[in-house]
């Protein structure tokens, strides 16, 4: 194990993490793109649907989820 | 009778200390190491709580880990018992696996032979007394400080202080006893002495709790000559036995997987005991070869003793290692889960353990576990409440078919619904929280707080479905199919949002359950029944009359409260399940403030 390794083993173990915002940050950017994802999945699924409730629940995911990203996006 | 019993002892105990200076020298020595054996472990637990967590996380996921884990805390800390506890606790909390437990156990029990390489090798040689002093000093003056860490520090040194204290008054009492009288007249030979011997081991550590105890005053016995070698291994392997006991009262209180574990650890225990005796003859000629090979003098009973009592557990746990996994395959049969508690019978908390209080960690999982327990339960009361069952929205039925299929009210007592399967819970996991937030830092209470309340906002979801529930069979047998329409609207509504609520406690993918949970924030604006116009549609047509119309407006309030009570629960459990997570998953949900935000623009949408 290299030593940097090791400290960062070391730092996680007693709850020390100097990448902290590091890391947020990552997680957030990987959470935009499963959002991102999935907005393309219901785009999708809403050229499909024929059902007007259905269609009208999509619409309403597809703007919260595009929400999401703006909030996601402005705290990057 | 336990009253009896200890008034019993005490004057026993009188009238000997008062016949013996040194059994009382002795006795006063037990009592002072036990002493010093409750403070190092409250030291440990307050000390070293968290950091043990940590290890715990990383380093049992694989079998000969956990047994190395067990190995190392126990020589640490100088307590198999503490380490069993723990691994109960931690167990009960779901922390880890049986197998995993096992491993520690196993662990545990060759780490406790350190005990008696420590007092063989240098509690007996070195006038341990002198070093007791100085932590005893030290230890309550940092027991004096305001700090957590360092209170426990300060318990940590004072249990060594009073360990060594304990040991020398031992030690300087069977010294004494030299010339008075010769104890080894008592020493039985052959088979029978090493059963009645090993029996003792067993009683006195039972009573005592504690097999570092008993090793202690074997080890004393045997420096001073007070007893004969082949009694004292024979009261190593009890010590052995009956430090089991910990564990079991340790069980009592756990779950399921604790009292497995707890099993686990007597069976290994008792067969180690049991090798042990039947192959003593063997045992002691490896010993006395492995002396020779250590140098170890030839009248050094207390290494070779120390010898012993290391290989006897080692081979315990060599020989039980393969079958760790048919272990845990038959305590699971032996101990099977209830199928499940029946819907009317009484429920009782699965995962709050007091010991899981000494770790932040660990307390914050079990609050999150039993908190989803207290939903699940409130899940099938609320549906019932909606005349309907539980098993109808786990399954993949339409909405519109299951309202067709529970066409008639559900007459169920909510009320002793929730007495039975609620209440007491519920009032567990308030307790368990607020002790949990007097106990650990600002960092802790933080997550433990909002989990806290989202066991309210089930409970309040519980009552405004009572609350509910009496229009609602009212209205769902009614004559007048106008009312009923609503009735069956509101059960729609509320059952969607059930349904979505299973799929955010059940999905792996994150994105789904942050979309669900501002949908579901979203979707609320249904329950309004006042803006969309309904309501009045149902007046102006004569259609309800006002009495039913008033019943129909307060009970879409409480189905609004239900829906956003429950989301909350949802949200919470979600956000503080991984704490590592927990801001960047609060920040991408969307709050009341971007819900009204959103609302506000699709309505201008609508007016342009």
């Amino acid at each position: 194990m290299s030593g940097g390794r090791f400290i960062r083993k070391m730092q996680g173990l007693f709850g020390i993490s100097p990448a902290g915002d590091k890391s947020k940050e990552k997680a957030i950017k990987e959470l935009i793109e499963k959002l991102k994802e999935r907005k393309k999945l219901l785009r999708k699924e809403l050229e499909t649907t024929t059902d007007i409730r259905q269609r009208e629940s999509l619409k309403d995911s597809i703007k919260i989820i595009k929400k999401q990203i703006d909030k996601g996006k402005d705290i990057l | 009778m336990k009253r009896l019993i200890l008034i019993i002892t005490i004057v026993g105990l009188s009238y000997v200390f008062m016949q013996s200076n040194n059994i009382l020298n002795i006795s006063a020595g037990v009592a002072i190491f036990l002493f010093g054996m409750l403070s190092l472990e409250e030291g440990f637990r307050s000390f070293a709580g968290g950091i043990l967590e940590g290890v715990l996380k990383k380093f049992t996921n694989k079998q000969y880990k956990s047994i190395l884990f067990g190995a190392i805390t126990t020589s640490i800390m100088q307590s198999s018992s503490l380490v069993s506890i723990i691994s109960i606790s931690f167990i009960s909390a779901g922390l880890i696996s049986l197998a995993q437990g096992i491993g520690i156990i196993f662990g545990a029990n060759i780490g406790t032979t350190t005990g008696a390489w420590l007092i063989a090798g240098f509690g007996l040689k070195v006038d341990i007394a002198k070093y007791a002093m100085p932590m005893l000093v030290f230890g309550t003056i940092f027991m004096f400080q305001s700090s957590k860490k360092a209170k426990g520090l300060g318990y940590i040194l004072a249990g060594l202080g009073f360990l060594f204290l304990g040991i020398a008054y031992m030690k300087e009492g069977f010294d004494a006893f030299k010339a008075s009288i010769d104890l080894t007249q008592f020493s039985v030979d052959g088979i029978k002495g090493v059963l009645l011997f090993t029996f003792i081991g067993i009683l006195a550590t039972v009573v005592m709790q504690s097999s570092h105890a008993t090793l202690v005053l074997i080890i004393t016995a045997l420096a001073a000559n007070q007893i004969t070698y082949e009694n004292a291994l024979a009261l190593a392997i009890g010590s052995n036995v009956g430090t089991t006991i910990t564990a079991v009262i340790g069980s009592l209180t756990a779950g399921l997987e604790g009292k497995k574990l707890a099993t686990a650890h007597v069976l290994f225990n008792v067969v180690t005991g049991i090798i042990a005796i039947l192959f003593i003859n063997q045992f002691i000629k490896v010993v006395e070869l492995t002396a020779g090979v250590l140098h170890v003098a030839q009248d050094d009973y207390t290494l070779k003793l120390a010898i012993f009592h290391t290989y006897f557990n080692v081979l315990g746990v060599a020989l039980m290692y393969p079958f760790i996994s048919t272990l845990v395959t038959q305590l699971n049969k032996i101990f099977k889960k209830k199928a499940s508690v029946g819907a009317e019978e009484s429920d009782d908390v699965r995962f709050i353990n007091d010991i899981a209080l000494d770790f932040p960690d660990t307390a914050h999982k079990v609050l999150i576990k039993e908190t989803r327990h207290l939903y699940y339960n409130a899940f099938d009361i609320i549906s019932r409440g909606l005349s309907v069952y539980k098993e109808d929205i786990t399954s993949g039925m339409e909405v519109d078919d299951i309202i067709a299929l529970r066409n008639e009210p559900l007459h169920v007592d909510l009320e002793e619904l929730y007495e039975k399967r609620i209440k007491d819970i519920y009032g567990k996991i308030i307790n368990f929280a607020i002790l949990a937030q007097g106990k650990f830092g600002e960092d802790v209470i933080r997550d433990i707080v909002p989990i806290k309340n989202a066991n309210i906002s089930i409970v309040e979801a519980i009552k405004a479905t009572k609350h509910m529930q009496k229009n609602m069979i009212k209205y769902l047998g009614s004559n007048n199919e106008y009312i009923k329409e609503q009735y069956n609207h509101i059960r729609k509504n509320l059952i969607k949002h059930l349904r979505s609520m299973q799929v955010i406690f059940n999905s792996s993918e994150e994105d789904v359950a942050i979309l669900l949970l501002s949908k579901l924030k979203f979707d609320a604006k249904k329950y309004d029944i006042a803006a969309n116009k309904a309501l009045d549609n149902l007046i102006r047509n004569n259609q309800v009359p006002y009495s039913m119309a008033t019943s129909l407006m307060n009970d879409t309030t409480y189905a609004f409260n239900i829906a956003s009570q429950l989301t909350e629960v949802a949200s919470t459990l979600f956000v503080h399940q991984d704490k590592n997570l927990r801001e960047e998953r609060e920040a991408l949900i969307l709050n009341n403030a971007d819900i009204a935000k959103m609302s506000n623009s699709a309505t201008k949408e609508v007016a342009i």
